[in-house]
C-alpha cells in the first residue's frame, strides 16, 4: 500500500493528514486494524481517480446526479444538487455496537415515557416529570391521552422510527444532542448517499468490510406491518406534498420500498377505516408512515387549519381501523427540554442507568435551575425549550450565552423573568473532527452524525448501521439536516478483518411472484395524463415552430416560401396561446424565439416544459431516474434571433421528447400509470392532428405546399413518399393521417389505443357494461374506422374534435379526484 | 339560578356541499357551581351520524357527518342548567402572587386539561405579542395579589377597549385588535390571555353565555341574546379557576353560563367543520338566555350586536 501511495504523488493521500488535529479525530485516533480501512478506502479513492483521471468528488456527483438526488434548504425554489464527500465516515464494529446498545436502550425509553404520558401519567402524578413541561410542547395531543386501540393481538406502539442527532466528544465518547420522533429526516439520504457511494467505488465498501443497510429498510417494513390488522398490509407513506423540503426523499424511500406515496387529499375515511382514491375505487390503507406533523394530519381532530390532512384519520386510529407510524402526540418528545429529565427516568421507569449520555441540560421553568444558568450563561449554551421561538431569542437554535451583548442578555433576562419555562441552559459540545475531501487533500471537519432506530419485524428496536453524517462547515451545532456549505458523507460500520458482515436475513426470503405496479391513486393518474398531454403539446407546437422557421431558411422546404401557409402556421400558434397575438406580424425568427421562450402564456413552449417538469416533480416516485434527467433538464439558453441556432435548439427539443417517448415505449411497465400517460399522450396528438388538418387541408384546393407541411407537422413525410410517387395531393394525404390504422401518427391509430387502454384498465362495477371513457372512445373511433376519405369531410372532423374533449372529460370525471376543494366552517362568538 | 338556554344556528351555502363533517360543541361541560339539567341537539337535516365524545379539553363535543348534499343547515342547542354563586367570597379571598402561581402552575402535577399547566403557553390564537405585554406590565406586577392583577388587566381592557362587530372576524389574532382597540368579546379575551400568559399566569378561553339585564321597566328580548367568552385566571389550589370578563368588567359569577374551556376560541369553537364543494356561505346565530320565571317578549327586530 505504501509504495503504491508513492507513485501518485499528484491525488490525495490519508498519510499527508495533519497529525496535530483535535482531538478525538476518526481517523488519527483509530486503532490501527481500523486505520487500516481507513487508508484502504483512501488508496481505493486515488486509485478510481488516476484511473478515471476525475476527482473522486466529480465520481460522485454524477452518481448523485443519476438518481436524482438533491435537496431545498428553507426559503429555496428551486432544488440544488446534493453534497456528498466521497469519504465515508468508518466506525469499527466494537465501538458501533457500544452505540446500538445505547440508542436501543434510549429507543425503549422513549417508547415507555411516551406510553406513560398518553397513559396513567404516573410520572407526573409522582413528581418524575412536570405537566409543564408536556404542556409546552405544541404536539402534545391531549386527544391521544387514554387511548390504547387494538391493544388486543397487535403491537401497540408509539414509536417505529427514531432518528437522533449524536455527537462525539474529544476522547472519543458519543452524546446524544436529540430525538427526533415526528419525522426521521435523513433516513431517505443516508440510503442515497450509501447508493451514491457505492455505485461510485466499486467494490470499495466490501473491501473494508462494510456493513449493508439493506436489512434495516426490510426490517423497518416488517415492523410496521407486524402491527397492522390485515395479513397483507397496504402501507403508505404520507407526504406533504411536492413543495416539501425533504420530497425528493420521501419520494425516492416510497419507491424504494414500494410504499404508495399518498397526500392527503388522496385519502379518506369512511366507517373508520381509511382508503386511498384510486383508479379501481377506493382501497383500503392499512397503515401510514407519515412525514407530516400531528397537527397537520386532521383537520377535525387537531388543527382546525390543516389544508394537507385527512378530517377524521384521527378516528380511523382511534378505532383500531389504522396504524400510524408514529403515533401522532409522540413528537411531544422531541422538545429540547426532555433532555433535563430522560436521564433520570431510565432509573425510574427501566431500572437502568443510561448507556448513552444526553448533552447536559437544565430547565428554567424550576427555580434552581434557572438561577444557575443565569450565573453560569458564559459557559452554556441557551436554548428555546419547546423549539418554538422565545423572547430574547433570535431563532430556535441553542446560542452560546457568551456570544450575547449586554442589550441582549438584558432582554434574555427579562424574559426569563417572566416566562422562565420558555427556556434551558445547556453544556457547550466539542465535536470530533473526521477527514473530508476537499478539493486535492484531506482536511478534519467536525461531524454530527444522525442515527436511526426502527422498530423489526419481531417487534425488536434494529439500529440502522450506518447513517447520515453532516460535515459542518462551520463547527457550529444545528437542528437541520443540511446548512449552508455543510457536507454530507456515509457512515460505513466496518467489522474486523477476516469477519465478513453477516447478509441481511430478510434478503434471503423470497418475495411472493407478483405482476404490476400496486394501486394506482387518482390523484398519480390524473397527474400522468397531464404529463402525457404535456409531453405531446410541447411536441406538437416545437413542430409548428420548426415549419415555420425551415421556411426561413431552406430553400426546398415544403413550406416553400408560400406566405398563406405561413400566415397559418403563425395563426395556430397564436390560437393555442403560444404566441401572443401582438407579436404575429414580426419577422419568421422573431416569432419563433418569442414562442420558444414564452413563459408566461400557458401555450409557450418554455411554460409547457415548466409544466412538464411541475407536473413530473410530484411523480418522482414513479418515474425512472434518466426519464426524470431528460424531462427535467432547463431549456437550452436561447440568446438571439439565428434562424440556423434557432432551428437547432427546435431539433434538440424535438430529440429530447422523443428519447422520453423511447423511454416510456421501452422502460416503463406497461400496466395502468403508463397507460394514463399515454392517453394523455394520444388525446393530445389527436387533437393536434385535427387542428392541423383543418388549418392546412380544411377545404378543397388548398396549395401543394399546405399538404406537404402538413405531412411534416405529422412527421409522415417519408411514409407517404414511400407510398406514393406522386407530390402531396388531397385525398392521399387525408387518409394517411386520418383514416389509415396502421400510421402511428394517424387520427385512427390514437383512437385505436385509447380504446385498448381504457379497455384494459379497471372497471368498478361487474355489469361488464362500458363505462362512460370507453363508449365516448368508441364512438370516435366508429367512423374513422367504417367511412371512406371522400365521406369524411369538414363536419366530421369537428365532431371529433369535440368528441375528444368530450373523452377527456369522461377520463377525468371517472378516473381523477373531483375537483373537490374542502371547505372550513367556524361560527364566529358575537357577542360581548 | 336557572336558565333556559335556546342557541339556533341556520347555515345556508350558495350551491350543495357534500360529505359535510362539523364539530359542534355546545352542550355545557362539567363546571363547578353549575348542574346541567337537561340538553337536546336537533339538526336538520338529519345527520347520517352523531356522536357525542368529550375533551381534549374542557369541551363536550357532537361529531355530525351529513353525507347528502346539503344547502341549508340548522343546529338548535337546548339546555336547562343551574349555576350557584362560588362559594367564597371574592372581596375576603386572599390569592397567591403573580410570581407564586407562576412557580406553582410549573410544579403542578396535573396533566388534565383543568389544571393549570394546559394553559401556560402560547396557542395558536394567543401567539405572544411583545405589544401587549409591554402594555400589560404596570398591572401584573411580580408582587401583586393574581385577583388583583387580574382584575386590573380586566379594567384597562375594559376601559381602553371598544366594542365594534365590525373591527374584527373571527380569525382575528390579538395582535391586530389590539393596535386597532377594538372587537368582540373574543378578540378582548385574547388579548387577556396573551398578557397574562406573557407573564406566566395560567389563563384560559372559556366560551359560555350572559344572562341580559334588559332596560328597567322593560321586558326581555326574545333571541336577542348572543354566545359570550371570557377568561378563567387559575388563582392557585384553593380558589382554582376563576372567571374574568373584560367586555363587562365582572368576575363570571351566576350571570355567567359556563360552556366550554380551552386554550383559546380554536379549541371550543361552537360549530366548525369541512365539507366539500359549496361557494359562498351565509350563516346566522340567535340566542335566547332565558332566566326562570321571568316574562319575555318577542323583539321586532333583532339586533345582533344589541346584547
Amino acid at each position: 500500500m505504501a509504495t503504491e501511495a508513492l507513485a501518485h504523488p499528484a491525488s490525495a493521500r490519508l498519510q499527508d493528514y495533519p497529525v496535530d488535529v483535535s482531538a478525538g479525530d476518526l481517523f488519527r485516533h483509530a486503532p490501527p486494524d481500523l486505520a487500516a480501512s481507513w487508508l484502504t478506502m483512501a488508496d481505493g479513492l486515488r486509485a478510481l481517480t488516476d484511473e478515471s483521471g476525475l476527482p473522486a468528488q466529480e465520481l460522485v456527483a454524477r452518481q448523485i446526479s443519476d438518481l436524482g438526488m438533491s435537496f431545498r434548504l428553507t426559503g429555496d425554489t428551486e432544488e440544488r444538487p446534493w453534497q456528498l464527500t466521497p469519504m465515508p465516515l468508518i466506525i469499527g464494529a466494537q465501538e458501533w455496537a457500544g452505540l446500538e446498545r445505547g440508542l436501543i436502550q434510549r429507543a425503549r425509553l422513549l417508547e415507555a415515557v411516551a406510553a406513560d404520558i398518553y397513559g396513567p401519567q404516573q410520572l407526573i402524578a409522582n413528581g418524575h416529570l412536570p405537566a409543564a413541561v408536556v404542556t409546552g410542547s405544541r404536539f402534545f395531543a391531549r386527544n391521544m391521552v387514554g387511548l390504547e386501540p387494538g391493544a388486543s393481538g397487535r403491537g401497540n406502539h408509539y414509536i417505529h422510527v427514531y432518528a437522533v442527532d449524536l455527537a462525539r466528544g474529544p476522547r472519543g465518547q458519543w452524546r446524544v444532542l436529540g430525538d427526533r420522533l415526528r419525522i426521521a429526516n435523513g433516513i431517505g439520504y443516508a440510503l442515497e448517499n450509501r447508493l451514491a457511494l457505492a455505485r461510485a467505488t466499486g467494490s470499495l465498501l466490501t473491501q473494508v468490510n462494510t456493513r449493508r443497510l439493506a436489512g434495516f429498510f426490510s426490517e423497518l417494513r416488517g415492523g410496521i406491518a407486524r402491527d397492522c390488522q390485515r395479513e397483507n398490509p397496504r402501507i403508505a407513506l404520507l407526504t406533504p406534498g411536492r413543495f416539501n423540503q425533504s420530497y425528493p426523499e420521501q419520494a425516492h424511500l416510497a419507491r424504494y420500498l414500494g410504499f404508495p406515496l399518498v397526500e392527503g387529499r388522496d385519502l379518506t375515511v369512511s366507517d373508520e377505516r381509511l382508503y386511498v382514491r384510486t383508479i379501481a375505487g377506493p382501497k383500503r390503507i392499512d397503515a401510514l408512515w407519515r412525514w407530516i406533523d400531528t397537527l397537520a394530519l386532521d383537520p377535525l381532530n387537531f388543527d382546525s387549519r390543516s389544508q394537507i390532512g385527512v378530517p377524521d384519520l384521527f378516528d380511523a386510529w382511534a378505532r383500531g381501523g389504522l396504524e400510524i407510524a408514529n403515533r401522532p402526540g409522540v413528537e411531544v418528545l422531541e422538545a429540547p427540554v426532555f433532555s433535563a429529565f430522560l436521564p433520570r427516568l431510565f432509573r425510574t421507569l427501566l431500572g437502568e442507568d443510561p448507556l448513552l449520555p444526553n448533552v447536559a441540560t437544565w430547565w428554567c421553568g424550576q427555580p434552581i435551575e434557572a438561577a444557575a444558568v443565569r450565573e453560569g450563561l458564559d459557559n452554556l449554551l441557551v436554548r428555546t425549550a419547546f423549539g418554538q421561538t422565545a423572547g430574547g431569542l433570535a431563532s430556535t437554535e441553542a446560542v452560546p450565552g457568551s456570544s450575547l451583548s449586554r442589550a441582549e442578555r438584558e432582554t434574555l433576562f427579562e424574559a426569563l423573568g417572566r416566562r422562565p419555562m420558555d427556556y434551558c441552559g445547556q453544556e457547550i459540545v466539542q465535536l470530533s473532527t473526521t477527514p473530508a475531501l476537499i478539493g486535492n487533500g484531506y482536511e478534519p471537519r467536525p461531524f454530527t452524525l444522525r442515527a436511526f432506530v426502527a422498530r423489526g419485524a419481531n417487534g425488536e428496536w434494529q439500529v440502522m448501521p450506518g447513517g447520515f453524517a453532516r460535515l459542518s462547515a462551520s463547527g457550529e451545532i444545528r437542528t437541520t439536516l443540511m446548512g449552508e456549505g455543510d457536507l454530507s458523507a456515509d457512515v460505513c460500520v466496518v467489522e474486523a478483518p477476516g469477519i465478513t458482515p453477516s447478509q441481511p436475513t430478510l434478503l434471503a426470503v423470497t418475495p411472493p411472484v407478483r405482476r404490476g405496479g400496486g394501486i394506482l391513486a387518482s390523484q398519480a393518474a390524473d397527474n400522468l395524463f397531464w404529463f402525457g398531454r404535456y409531453m405531446e403539446r410541447a411536441e406538437a407546437t416545437v413542430r409548428v415552430v420548426r415549419a415555420v422557421l425551415g421556411s426561413a431558411i431552406e430553400v426546398d422546404s415544403a413550406a416553400g416560401n408560400n406566405p398563406e401557409v405561413l400566415e397559418k402556421l403563425v395563426g395556430l400558434l397564436v390560437q393555442w396561446g403560444a404566441l401572443d397575438p401582438k407579436a404575429a406580424d414580426n419577422s419568421v425568427p422573431k416569432i419563433c424565439r418569442a414562442a420558444l421562450t414564452e413563459a408566461v402564456l400557458p401555450g409557450g413552449v418554455a411554460s409547457l416544459f415548466a409544466r412538464l417538469r411541475s407536473t413530473g416533480l410530484s411523480l418522482r416516485d414513479r418515474l425512472a431516474s434518466d426519464f426524470w434527467r431528460i424531462a427535467s433538464r432547463p431549456l437550452p439558453l436561447i440568446d438571439g434571433h439565428r434562424p440556423g441556432a434557432l432551428l437547432r435548439i427546435a431539433r434538440e427539443l424535438i430529440e429530447r421528447l422523443s428519447a422520453l417517448s423511447g423511454l416510456l415505449g421501452e422502460n416503463f411497465v406497461h400496466g395502468p400509470a403508463w397507460r394514463f400517460l399515454d392517453m394523455g399522450r394520444r388525446i393530445e396528438r389527436a387533437l393536434a392532428l385535427s387542428a392541423f388538418t383543418e388549418v392546412l387541408a380544411g377545404e378543397e384546393g388548398e396549395p401543394t405546399e399546405a399538404l406537404g407541411v402538413l405531412l411534416d407537422l405529422a412527421d409522415s413525410q417519408i411514409t407517404y413518399r414511400s407510398r406514393y410517387l406522386t407530390g402531396p395531393r388531397r385525398d392521399p394525404v387525408l387518409d394517411m393521417l386520418l383514416l389509415d390504422p396502421d400510421n402511428p401518427r394517424a387520427l385512427a391509430f390514437q383512437l385505436a389505443k385509447l380504446v385498448e387502454h381504457i379497455e384494459a384498465l379497471p372497471r368498478l362495477s361487474e355489469d361488464l357494461l362500458p363505462e362512460a371513457p370507453l363508449r365516448e372512445a368508441r364512438a370516435l373511433l366508429a367512423p374513422l374506422m367504417s367511412l371512406g376519405v371522400a365521406e369524411f369531410g369538414p363536419e366530421r372532423l369537428d365532431e371529433a374534435r369535440s368528441g375528444l374533449l368530450a373523452l377527456s372529460g369522461a377520463i377525468a370525471e371517472r378516473y381523477f379526484l373531483q375537483y373537490e376543494k374542502t371547505e372550513t366552517t367556524t361560527v364566529r362568538t358575537l357577542l360581548a | 339560578m336557572i336558565y333556559t338556554v335556546v342557541h339556533r344556528t341556520e347555515v345556508e351555502y350558495d350551491s350543495p356541499v357534500t360529505l359535510a363533517r362539523f364539530n359542534v360543541r355546545l352542550r355545557p361541560a362539567p363546571w363547578a357551581g353549575q348542574v346541567l339539567l337537561e340538553h337536546g341537539l336537533t339538526v336538520d337535516p338529519v345527520p347520517w351520524t352523531i356522536l357525542d365524545d368529550v375533551g381534549p379539553w374542557v369541551v363536550n363535543r357532537s361529531r355530525l357527518f351529513i353525507r347528502n348534499p346539503l344547502t341549508r343547515l340548522v343546529i338548535v342547542s337546548r339546555f336547562r342548567v343551574e349555576v350557584s354563586a362560588p362559594g367564597f367570597d371574592l372581596a375576603m379571598a386572599v390569592t397567591p402572587s403573580v410570581a407564586q402561581i407562576r412557580d406553582l402552575a410549573l410544579a403542578h402535577r396535573d396533566l388534565s386539561p383543568f389544571g393549570p399547566a394546559a394553559y401556560l403557553y402560547a396557542s395558536p390564537f394567543v401567539p405572544p405579542s411583545p405589544a401587549i405585554t409591554e402594555w400589560a406590565r404596570p398591572h401584573l406586577a411580580p408582587e401583586s395579589s393574581v385577583l388583583e392583577a387580574g382584575t386590573a388587566l380586566m379594567q384597562a381592557i375594559f376601559r381602553e377597549f371598544a366594542y365594534d362587530g365590525e373591527a374584527t372576524e373571527a380569525d382575528t389574532l390579538p395582535g391586530e385588535a389590539f393596535l386597532k382597540k377594538r372587537g368582540v368579546c373574543q378578540d378582548f379575551a385574547h388579548v387577556m390571555l396573551v398578557a397574562a400568559r406573557a407573564y406566566g399566569i395560567p389563563a384560559a378561553y372559556v366560551s359560555g353565555y350572559l344572562r341580559t339585564i334588559p332596560p328597567p321597566g322593560k321586558p326581555r328580548l326574545v333571541g336577542a341574546d348572543a354566545t359570550h367568552a371570557w377568561v378563567a385566571l387559575w388563582c392557585g389550589e384553593a380558589l382554582g379557576w376563576i372567571g374574568f370578563d373584560p367586555t363587562n368588567n365582572a368576575i363570571a359569577r351566576t350571570d355567567h353560563i359556563f360552556t366550554a374551556m380551552g386554550r383559546d376560541y380554536a379549541d371550543v369553537a361552537p360549530i366548525d367543520g369541512v365539507f366539500h364543494g359549496g361557494g359562498g356561505q351565509k350563516m346566522e346565530v340567535s340566542v335566547d338566555v332565558a332566566p326562570e320565571g321571568e316574562d319575555a317578549t318577542l323583539p321586532l327586530l333583532a339586533d345582533p350586536a344589541a346584547g
